[in-house]
Parts: structure tokens; sequence; C-alpha cells
């Protein structure tokens, strides 16, 4: 057996070893590259910021926990712009393995900036039916969550006073990881309430909503951890996201040098077997 | 114990156990995987009941009289008719309201948001006005909406669906066309690839900032001692493996 | 009995259709009320929908143990940790935390669900790596534009890359923006075609293959 063909047939346990301490070893020793900021996460940045204070804002925390490393650190950032703007946030999610994490993020960033429950912001938690939630909440708010996730009735909230239905909402921003996310917003909600929208997803999905971006559907798009550790910079408030950014690079270096080596050998082991064709 | 601390050690054995796959399967992972699936159908059902069974439907009915809201719910145990094989074809109904239902919402919204508002996007001039009376051809291609990218993703599109719709078999100038679209195919999986390996990543560094975070001494360390464990009944259970190899037959 | 087995539930699929397809080009108020009030019920059996879903678990492991399969050890596994939360989410009313304090069916949650659930797909980091290594090669033109492209992005999304390369990013953002959005553009147009086509199928009763179970 060649060189090539036993780099070929290497043991994956070492390939695994090796992201294993590319993603370990930048987390205990960062170096804090500068993250460039791309025009896609400031989209969503540019249009909060230019909202007038009171205004209504609204967060889908569409996922659940296989991709909290991705879009918690998304919410965590957006809800501190949203409150630090001082907007009326209301929270929810169309996630329910999501629901316990997403009334967690709420409350930690609430308490953390000294927000009120019912005055500056409401979760209203999680109802089953994904497409048909977000169509009863554009036709009555009170009818899709007649009680917020602590079982008070929606109506007694001041913090939803002259909000009816979705058309009240002023900017609305789904982090979706899959279905129901940012398409199902945009399809159920904002196509016919009319509501301005950014979306924020997983990095898997984020290609496929470039043409939405493109054709002004979602005003901004917040894409993985990346996404995450651009809109942290934008707040001046760095967090997990940019924490975990120099090991993003260093896997991908390592996965680049993969793919590299792997074709190397490739060639190698073609080249030679080519050239045994021509002796034989 | 704290019940953070609790949590902090029970959290990190847990992941410790999902991890031990990348060994090899093992019975820690299997209960691992178990207990997950277990947690998992247990909190969906609590929050469903919670949810709709006492939220949706019995506080309205009560505090509020809506006794209409008793049709979903019939609509609803219909459909748990599943498991009655006699009465199976009962859930048939609710099936049928829910996929009507589901398609004609589906429909209008589905050809304004994703089929005319696309092609809308698609079919933009190819010049743009600059004064009274110019017209101009942007040619940057960083700037996203310039007129030369305009034209690119329409000869993209076009490419693309051709290549998918017309099965024929691709000669001449349709050759040339579908040979186009594949070449924008796989520039797009390729840049797909590339996001699908960030966001992977990006789970695995989740994980890894959790374990060391349970690795300081206010948690009692447990990720150090649970390796060390972990690994230690790997090991035993592999040198058993080679001591009374399982019975194939 | 035919009628009521099948002509009956393919006449509600018909009729339901026809009536909220044509509900979004008729926004009179007595049209509005129909939507809001159809769309509550359909969140109360979205919830029916997802118990149906979830309980399929219970007879299959069930089955499992009865008959002392192999691995039905892992069954009561499953079925202990079911229970388990069952119990802790009835206690504390299905609430994770109650005015900031967390629960014990929260504690489940977040120092079980969560990383249980969290690990099990931050594995594929590994295998995608393993996948990379093994068959991310070069053996035709278009394998050759993927690679190159994936590799680009790889780059171009990471601070080191455009550290290393400055062009880097900004190719994979007009690749992204350009090259790839009018890939998927052409795919979301192909799909919704096929969903709306499916749709009518669905409606007009050609598709019938969610009526399933039980006899005709």
């Amino acid at each position: 057996m060649s060189f090539s063909e036993r780099m070929l047939k290497i043991d994956r346990r070492i390939i695994f070893l090796m992201i294993g301490l590319c993603t370990l070893l930048p987390l205990l020793y960062p170096v804090g590259l500068p993250i460039k900021i791309s025009s896609e996460v400031r989209g969503v940045y540019d249009h909060i910021e230019s909202l007038p204070e009171r205004s209504v804002f609204l967060l889908s925390i569409d996922f659940d926990p296989a991709s909290k490393p991705e879009l918690h650190p998304q919410a965590i950032a957006l809800l501190r712009h949203a409150f630090r703007k001082n907007l009326r946030v209301i929270a929810m999610t169309l996630w329910v393995s999501g629901t316990g994490m997403a009334d967690q993020l709420v409350t930690q960033v609430a308490q953390e900036l000294g927000k009120e429950y019912g005055k500056d912001y409401a979760f209203l938690g999680w109802s089953p039916g994904g497409q048909a939630v977000i169509i009863n909440m554009g036709q009555n708010l009170y009818s899709a969550f007649p009680s917020d996730y602590s079982g008070k009735p929606t109506k007694d909230l001041p913090i939803l006073d002259g909000v009816r239905n979705l058309k009240d909402v002023t900017y609305m921003v789904s982090l979706g990881a899959g279905r129901p996310g940012v398409e199902e917003w945009y399809v159920f909600g904002k196509d016919k309430y009319k509501f301005e929208m950014g979306g924020g997803c997983t990095g898997v999905m984020a290609p496929g909503l470039y043409p939405l971006l493109r054709s002004g559907q979602i005003n901004g798009l917040i894409g993985g951890l990346r996404g995450a550790a651009e809109y942290e910079s934008l707040i001046g408030q760095k967090g997990k996201a940019v924490a975990g950014m120099d090991a993003q690079s260093a896997t991908h270096v390592a996965i680049i040098v993969l793919v590299i080596m792997c074709n190397l050998f490739y060639f190698s082991l073609r080249r030679a077997s080519q050239t045994q064709g021509q002796v034989g | 114990m704290d019940a953070t601390v609790l949590g902090a050690w029970v959290a990190t054995g847990l992941t410790l156990l999902i991890f031990s796959f990348l060994y090899k399967d093992n019975p820690l992972f299997k209960l691992a995987e178990h207990l997950y699936v277990g947690v998992s159908v247990g909190y969906i059902i609590v929050k469903t009941y919670d949810t709709v069974i006492v939220h949706l439907v019995v506080k309205p009915i009560v505090e509020n009289g809506e006794i209409a809201l008793l049709i979903p719910v019939a609509i609803g145990m219909l459909m748990l008719t599943r498991y009655v094989p006699k009465a199976a074809w009962l859930s048939r109904y609710a099936f049928a309201f829910i996929v009507g239902m589901g398609a004609g919402l589906a429909i209008p919204r589905t050809i304004s948001s994703f089929i005319l508002k696309q092609i809308e996007d698609t079919v933009r001039p190819l010049m743009s006005m600059t004064g009274p009376d110019g017209l101009a051809f942007s040619m940057n291609l960083l700037n996203p909406g310039s007129n030369l990218n305009a034209l690119i993703i329409l000869l993209g599109v076009s490419s693309v669906l051709f290549y998918f719709f017309f099965s024929i078999e691709h000669s001449g100038a349709g050759r040339a066309v579908a040979r186009t679209g594949v070449i924008f195919l796989m520039v797009s999986f390729g840049a797909g690839f590339g996001y699908t390996v960030m966001a992977r990543m990006s789970l695995l560094i989740g994980r890894l900032t959790d374990l060391i975070e349970f690795s300081d001494a206010s948690y009692g360390r447990p990720t150090i001692w649970l390796l060390i464990l972990m690994i230690a009944v790997l090991f035993f259970l592999s040198r058993r493996d080679q001591e009374h190899p399982p019975d194939t037959h | 009995m035919i009628f009521l087995r099948r002509q009956l539930p393919l006449l509600i699929t018909l009729i339901t259709g026809l009536l909220f397809a044509g509900q979004y080009y008729v926004p009179h108020p007595a049209s509005e009320q129909m939507l809001t009030s159809a769309t509550k019920w359909l969140q109360i059996i979205g919830g029916f929908a997802l118990i149906l879903g979830v309980t399929s678990l219970f007879h299959q492991h069930a089955v499992k143990i009865k008959r002392q399969e192999a691995g039905w050890g892992y069954s009561f596994v499953l079925y202990a940790g079911m229970l388990g939360t069952i119990a802790a989410g009835l206690w504390a009313d299905g609430k994770e935390s109650v005015d900031g304090a967390m629960t014990a069916f929260g504690w489940v949650y977040n120092f079980m669900m969560v990383p249980l659930q969290g690990t099990m797909f931050a594995i594929l980091a590994f295998f995608i790596a393993s996948a990379a290594y093994r068959s991310f090669r070069a053996r035709s033109r278009e394998a050759a534009v993927l690679l190159v492209a994936a590799v680009i992005v790889m780059m171009g999304r990471v601070p080191l890359g455009e550290y290393l390369i400055p062009l880097s990013g900004d190719v994979s953002s007009w690749i992204l923006n350009v090259l790839n959005s009018s890939v998927r553009r052409a795919i979301l147009i192909g799909v919704s075609l096929g969903a709306i086509a499916l749709s009518f199928k669905i409606i007009f009763g050609v598709e019938r293959s969610y009526l399933g179970g039980g006899k005709e």
C-alpha cells in the first residue's frame, strides 16, 4: 500500500482529534482577530437603530437547543440592542423545544438592562400550528396568544397597548433554525400584514435566504455564529459569538488543509495508476 | 449540593456520554441517546398539554364561554383515532380539514411571496437612469445591485430553471445553457457546503464553551473528573470486548 | 359507507382548500373573521397532531420491551426519561421558571435536554470534517468548481481567512449575493411551483396519500 493510499485510509479518529484540538485551543487561548461587518447584518442593525423609542419590536425565537450555539448569541445581541433603544419588545417562539431557552434568554437580558416585565417587554411563550399561529396573530394577536408564558392575560399587559395584530408591529425579526422560521414569517405574515422584517438563521440555512434578501423581502440577514459575532461587534458588547470566532477560523483552516491533502493524495494515486496503466 | 452545581455535573456527564460515540458506538452513548429521546418527548407532551389544553382550550371555555373551541378539540380527538384500528378511518376527517386548509392557505401566499416577488426582482432593468436623460450600465461586481450583477442573476436563474425543467436531451444551444446552469449550481452548492461547515463547527464550539465553563472550580471541575472517568470506562469496555468478543450468532 | 369513509373526507378537503385559497382575495370582514376562527382552530388541532407524532414512539418501544428485543433495556431508559420529565413538568405547571426562579422542569430542560440535544448535533462537526477529507475530491470539472467555491466561502467567512487573503471576503460575499442568490432563487421558484401543483392535486383529490390509515 502506497503512502497516499495509507493516508487516505487514515483512522477517522485522528481527524476527530485534530478538529477537537483546533476548536479547543483557540477557545482557551483567544487571539481576537478583527471581524469585518457585512451589509447583510448591518441591514438589521441600521433598521433597529433608526426606530423611534417605544416602537413595537417582535422577536420570534424559532430554534431549539440543537442550534443554540449559533442563534442564542444572535438573540442576546438583538435583545440588548432593542432594549438599549427602549423599544417595546415582544418575544415568542414557534418551536416547542425552544420555549425554556427563549424564556431564559429574554429574562436574562431584560434583567441585565433593568427592564420591567409587562411595561418594557413580554414573553408570549409557544403556541402550536406554525403558520396558523402567524396568520392568527396577523388577524388578532389576543386570539393567538390569549395569555403570556406565565399565564397572565395578554389583554392586561400595558406593553401591548395599541397593538391589535401584526399590522401594529413596527419591526419583526425571526431567528429561525428551519421550519417554521424566516420564510414562513414572510409568506404567512409580512406578505399580508405588511410589517418590516429582518431575519437571522443558522449557517446551513443562510445561503437559501439570500433571494429574499436581494428582493428586499427581508431587510437584513444575520447568518450563523459569524453573523452573531458581527452584531455583537456592532453593538459594542462582545459575547460568546466573538469569543468563538478564533475557533471558527482555526477549524475552517483545518478543513481546508484536509481537503487540499485529500486532493493531493487522490491526484498522486491517480497519476500512479495512469503510469502503471501505460507501463502495463 | 446547589441545584446549578448538580446541573453542571449532569450536563457535563451527558455531554461526554454523547461525545463517547466519537471513539466508537458504545452502551454509554446508547443510554444518553435514549434518555435524550425520552426527555424530549416528555417535554413536548407537558408543553402541549399546558399550552393547548390549559391555555388555548379550558381557560377560554371556562372564563369566556368560548364553546366553539370544542369543535377543534373534537377534530383533534378524531386524529387520535389512528390508534384504534376499527375507528382509524375517522381520523381522515381531521386530516382532510388540516390538509385542505393548509393547501388553500398556501397557494395564494406562495404565488405572491415566492413566485411573483422573485420573478419581479429577477427581471430588473438592465440599464439604470443616471440623470434627466442619461442611461448607465454599472459594472461594479462588489455592489450586489449593479447592472452587471442583475444580468448575471438573470442568466443564473434562467439557466438553472432551464436545466431543471427541460428534461429533453440537451444539445446545441440548449447544451450550452444547461452547462451554464450546472456551473451556477456547483458554485451555489460549494457556498452551501462552506456554510454547512461553518454551522457544524459553531455547534461544536458551543458545546466546548460549556465544557470549559464547567471545568471551573466553582462547579467542582466536573469536566475534568468526568472526562477521566469516561476514559477509564471506555478503556474497561474496550478491554472487556477484547477478552470476551460479543457473540455475533 | 364508502361515502363516509372516502368521499366525504375528499369533499371536506375540496371545500376547505377552495374556501381558504379564495379567502385571500376577499378581505370582507366576515371572511376575515372566518380566517381568524379557523386559524385558531388549526392551532389547537396542531397540538393534537404533535401529540400524535410523539406518542407513536410509546408504542414502538413498548413492543420492544414486551418482546425483549435486542437493546430493550434502553427502552426503559427512554420511558424513565419521559415519565420523569412529565412528572417534573406537571409539578411545575409546565413552566421552566416562575418569576425568574428555575423550576424542577426547568432544571431537567437546562441540564439534560439542552446538553443532550446540543451535543447530538455537535458531533456532526467531526463527521463533516472526516467526510470532507474522504470524499471532497476534484474528480471532474464540476466537482472542482464546487470545491473552489467552498474553499473561498470557508476562507471569506472567518476573520483568519480575511486576514490571510483579504480579497476572499469580497469574493465570498459576491458568490453568496449574486451566484448563490440566482441558483437559490431558481430553486425557490421551482419548488414553489411544485408545491402549488401538489396543493391543487390535494384539493381536487388527485393526491390522496394523506388519508392513510383505516380500511376503505
